[in-house]
């Protein structure tokens, strides 16, 4: 994989906030070896890693681009949804903002139904056909409608199961985690001091409180799969 | 067979510092197994690559061109340097994904579209057909459900045990059929599995499917037998698998007999020590045979010639 340059300075970094971990008291020994320093409670990352990491995903993430593969972008805190979103329209992936339910993945079968059902209450909204029904049936097929579109709104496009799959925060996504690793798919996870490093294929230890830490990241990888594409539509 | 060849090339090889003296290995060995991205595994056969049926993480070949090899060598305690690459000429940094032109949402729909086709969206931009997923599913009917699930993917069942399992509950006895059964071509793979279901028929479907799930491949030698002895062990159930001269035919009771079978086995003794429970039985063959390494890979992976292995 060949290096190129991202655009990552350290300077950014620490003003997004990017180095502020959690408590002292919640951290995971295992990330030890990332932490820089502890002050007034909070653990420090050390951001010379977390940047090199930061080039090496990025690397990662143009190559798979570049080849074609599909990515999914997970990210379902609160705070973290928003940008999530954008950020995936933008590099043109799939994703998940809203609740990750269990076994998207691994039970692809069951959620392809889902995917059906969607996509034939879609239609039907638009010719109209719900609007003809009785009130009561109509009212019920639109709430389906409006959940399958949190649920399902970021996937709607995934015809089969992702290439690679990029995780917002550990902690939270640890179901999403956890299928993409009996599915034998590379992960690329954003990693706090209470996560584990060894889970995901491809860590990244940086903050995931702080929504300004979040943004710096995706955008960076957001970046990368955009460059990636457009070398493979040229090279195509 | 072959998968021990690669990795063990791929061990030897491109890893030095891999051995067992390395004292930080902050990747599970699942990863640094599945390392070799030059893995011989074809796309058909990459479902079934698992390194288990009794363990309890299951695992699957990554697809082998996304390279994630950063972190196989990294240990996290030494100082990397962070020196990036110098910046193109002109190099203008992106704006972040807020900010940029805003897209209208026919945009945004026609891009993706572009890019993967309508997929579940029920709509299309570009005036692609919507309906291109139908295609994915299978109308089953009652008529044509037991024609359609006899042909599979070269693999032969064999049910080794079907028993009828009780759940008491308040109202009375709820009755379920746990069924056993082996998996397996005759060139060496095998699997086990199972499954229950209120009926037979489903609970040995069910089983089947969770067999082909956990494959292994057994390693044999020229004249269809085991290269050496082993002994594996399942719960209480403890196999010991020894190879034959040919002309000896699969001597072992049960369980053990039906998965050398369906693997291929042509000569082997077996025996069951310690419990006599089919399933646990099963899978402690399997464990066995895991255990089992050829000696050219052995002799590779130790840098000796192969007659030092029999002295």
């Amino acid at each position: 994989m060949a290096r190129r340059y991202w655009n990552i300075n350290l300077e950014e970094m620490l003003e997004a906030g990017v180095h502020f971990g959690h408590g002292t008291r919640k951290w995971n020994p295992r990330m030890a070896p990332y932490i820089s320093a502890k002050r007034k409670g909070i653990h420090i990352i050390n951001l010379t890693r977390t940047a090199r990491f930061l080039s090496e995903a990025c690397d990662l993430v143009f190559d798979a681009a570049s080849r074609g593969k599909q990515f999914l972008i997970v990210g379902t805190k609160k705070k973290a949804a928003d940008s999530v979103v954008r950020a995936a329209i933008r590099a043109r992936c799939h994703y998940v903002n809203k609740k990750w339910s269990g076994g998207m993945l691994t039970n692809w079968a069951t959620t392809e139904t889902r995917l059906h059902k969607f996509r034939d209450l879609r239609t039907e909204q638009k010719t109209g056909r719900l609007n003809r029904l009785p009130k009561r049936d109509a009212a019920m097929l639109k709430r389906q409608l409006s959940r399958l579109q949190t649920y399902l709104g970021g996937i709607q496009y995934m015809t089969r199961l992702p290439d690679i799959v990029i995780i917002v925060d550990q902690q939270e996504e640890y179901t999403a985690l956890r299928e993409c690793i009996t599915l034998g798919i590379p992960t690329i996870c954003l990693i706090d001091t209470n996560c584990d490093p060894d889970l995901a294929d491809m860590s990244i230890p940086a903050n995931d409180d702080a929504i300004a830490s979040i943004r710096l990241i995706l955008n960076k990888l957001v970046f990368a799969i955009c460059e990636g594409r457009s070398s493979y539509i040229r090279n195509r | 067979m072959y998968n021990y060849n690669s990795m063990a090339t791929a061990m030897a090889a491109a890893l030095p510092s891999f051995s067992s003296l390395t004292p930080h290995n902050p990747l599970s060995p699942r990863l640094s197994i599945l390392f070799p991205t030059s893995s011989k595994s074809s796309p058909s056969s990459r479902p079934f690559l698992s390194l288990s049926s009794g363990l309890v993480l299951r695992t699957r070949a990554k697809p082998s061109d996304i390279d994630t090899s950063f972190f196989d060598n990294f240990d996290p305690e030494d100082e990397i340097p962070f020196d990036p690459p110098t910046p193109p000429e002109g190099f203008v940094p992106p704006p972040s994904f807020d900010e940029g032109p805003e897209e209208t949402e026919d945009d945004v729909a026609a891009a993706y579209e572009e890019l993967y086709g309508p997929g579940y969206s029920g709509v299309s931009v570009l005036g692609n057909d919507i309906y291109v997923m139908d295609s994915k599913v299978k109308k089953t009917s009652a008529f044509e459900k037991t024609k359609e699930d006899k042909v599979r993917d070269g693999f032969e069942e064999r049910v080794v045990q079907v028993r009828r399992v009780t759940k008491v509950v308040k109202g009375g006895k709820q009755l379920h059929f746990r069924a056993v059964v082996v998996v397996g071509d005759k060139q060496g793979q095998v699997g086990v599995g199972v499954g229950k279901a209120t009926e037979v028929i489903g609970a040995v479907q069910k089983s089947a499917v969770n067999a082909r799930r956990n494959i292994i491949t057994v390693p044999m030698t020229k004249y269809l037998t085991f290269p050496h002895r082993s002994e594996g062990d399942y719960g209480a159930a403890k196999v010991m698998l020894r190879p034959a001269s040919p002309g000896t035919g699969v001597i072992a009771g049960g369980a053990v007999r039906i998965v050398l079978e369906m693997a291929g086995v042509e000569n082997a003794l077996g025996k069951q020590i310690g419990s006599k429970n089919a399933l646990n039985n099963a899978r402690a063959t399997v464990v066995a045979v895991q255990k089992m390494r050829q000696f050219r890979d052995v002799a590779r992976e130790r840098g000796i010639p192969m007659e030092e292995l029999w002295k």
